[in-house]
C-alpha cells in the first residue's frame, strides 16, 4: 500500500511542472495549450482562469477524449493547489496523452501571482433565454457570452455605421458599449442612423442611442460620452476598453483613433461608407496594417465630401 | 460587418478581417476582398517610426505631417471615403 504522499511523489517523476507565469506566457502564443480545471463546478465558478475548461477530478478520464482528441495536445491541468491535478495528469498520461503538465501551485499561486482569473456570474433565467441561440453554437456557448458580458466595446460616433454597429453589439450581449459622440440629432440623419427616432431631434445622439440600447437589452451597460473624441481625451477614453470601433465621419479622427490605438495596443475595428460604397478592416496592432500603411497621408482639406 | 467582427475578436474566434480589406458595392452589390500588407516605411508601425506619440494631432487636425510612399494604398485615395 502506498500513502497519499507517495503517489504524488510517483507523479512528479513523470509529469512535468510549470509556474503560472510560465503558463501566462504560453497562452499569449499562437499555439497556447489547452487548459483544464480538475476542481468541482462549484470551486470553478468562484474564480478560474480565462482559457481553462472545468472537467472536475471525478470525471476526467471519461470526458478526456471528447474534450482533446489528439493525444499529442498539450494540455495543462491544475487544481486549488497543484496536488490533486497531479494525480490528475498521470491519469492522463496512462491513457496516452504524452504532453501533460501540471500548473504548478495551481489556482492559488496563479491568483497570488496576481495574474487575471474570471468569476462566473449564474446567468438568470431571463439571460438563458435572451442568448439561447447563441449557446446552441458550439463557438460561442455559455463559455463566450459571458465572456462577452464581461467584454468593453468602444463606439466612436452613433451616426450611420455606429447605429447598426451598437444596436447589434447590444442585441448580442456585450457587456459595456461606450458610445461617443458630441452631435445632436437632426432630421437629414433618420433616414440611416437607426439608433435615433424623429422625437430625438434636437437631443444628443448619446442620449437616444443609450435609451435605445437599454431599451433593446437592459443587461448592457451602456456608457455616454457626449464630446467629440480629440487628442486630449483620446488615451484616457480607450485605455477602459477591449475593442475600439470606428465610425466616424471625418478623417482627422480616423488618423487620430488609427494613431492612439496603435500606441496604445488597442484593436480598431475599422468602417468607413460614401454614398454606395462601403468598406470594412481591421487594424490589430502588430498583427497587421494600420491605417497609415494604407494611406499614409491625409486628404487635403477641403477635399473631402461629408 | 464591424458588429460581426468586433464580436468575433471579443470571442477570439473565426478569422477576422487582419490584414484584408472588405469593400461593398451596393449598386453593383458585390464583395471585393484587397489584401493589405504593412508598410515596413509606415511613419506609425514601420521599421523607423516618426510617430511615436500624439503630437502631431495637436495642432488642430494637421495629422499630415508624415512621411511613406504609400505602397500599401491599394483602394483609391481615402478622399473618396467619408462616414457618418
Amino acid at each position: 500500500m502506498r500513502s497519499v504522499k507517495e503517489m504524488i511523489a510517483e507523479a512528479r517523476q513523470i509529469i512535468p511542472e510549470e509556474g503560472p507565469e510560465q503558463l501566462e506566457k504560453r497562452l499569449r502564443t499562437d499555439t497556447p495549450p489547452v487548459v483544464i480545471d480538475v476542481r468541482d463546478p462549484d470551486e470553478y465558478r468562484e474564480g478560474h482562469i480565462e482559457a481553462a475548461a472545468n472537467i472536475s477530478r471525478g470525471f476526467l478520464e471519461f470526458r478526456i477524449g471528447a474534450a482533446v482528441t489528439d493525444l499529442a495536445t498539450p494540455i495543462v491541468l491544475y487544481c486549488q493547489t497543484g496536488l490533486r491535478s497531479m494525480l490528475a495528469a498521470k491519469a492522463l498520461s496512462e491513457l496516452g496523452y504524452t504532453s501533460v503538465i501540471n500548473l504548478q501551485g495551481g489556482y492559488q499561486k496563479w491568483a497570488q501571482s496576481g495574474l487575471p482569473t474570471v468569476r462566473d456570474i449564474p446567468l438568470s433565467s431571463d439571460q438563458i433565454q435572451r442568448y439561447s441561440r447563441h449557446f446552441l453554437l458550439n463557438q460561442v456557448g455559455e463559455k463566450g457570452q459571458r465572456r462577452l458580458l464581461r467584454s468593453k466595446a468602444l463606439l466612436i460616433g452613433a451616426g450611420g455605421l455606429g447605429s447598426p454597429t451598437a444596436l447589434y453589439l447590444a442585441a448580442t450581449g456585450v457587456g459595456t458599449l461606450g458610445l461617443m459622440d458630441g452631435d445632436v440629432v437632426d432630421i437629414t440623419n433618420l433616414q440611416r442612423q437607426v439608433l435615433h427616432t424623429t422625437e430625438d431631434i434636437g437631443r444628443p445622439k448619446v442620449e437616444s442611442g443609450t435609451r435605445a440600447l437599454k431599451a433593446l437589452n437592459p443587461d448592457v451597460n451602456v456608457i455616454p460620452l457626449a464630446t467629440r473624441i480629440t487628442v486630449d481625451n483620446v488615451m484616457d477614453v480607450i485605455k477602459d476598453y477591449d475593442l475600439i470601433i470606428d465610425g466616424s465621419d471625418n478623417f482627422e479622427t480616423r488618423y487620430l483613433v488609427n494613431d492612439a490605438c496603435y500606441l496604445a495596443g488597442k484593436t480598431n475595428v475599422h468602417g468607413s461608407i460614401f454614398q454606395f460604397e462601403g468598406m470594412a478592416t481591421v487594424f490589430a496592432p502588430n498583427a497587421g496594417p494600420c491605417y497609415r500603411c494604407l494611406y499614409p497621408t491625409p486628404p487635403p482639406p477641403g477635399l473631402v465630401p461629408s | 460587418m464591424q458588429a460581426t467582427e468586433a464580436v468575433k475578436l471579443l470571442l477570439g474566434i473565426g478569422e477576422p478581417l487582419i490584414g484584408r480589406l472588405l469593400t461593398y458595392d451596393a449598386l453593383g452589390m458585390r464583395f471585393r476582398e484587397v489584401r493589405l500588407r504593412r508598410d515596413p516605411k509606415c511613419p506609425l508601425c514601420g521599421e523607423s517610426p516618426t510617430i511615436k506619440d500624439l503630437s502631431i494631432h495637436m495642432s488642430g487636425g494637421a495629422a499630415c505631417a508624415t512621411e511613406g510612399d504609400g505602397r500599401g494604398a491599394t483602394v483609391g485615395a481615402p478622399a473618396a471615403r467619408s462616414g457618418g
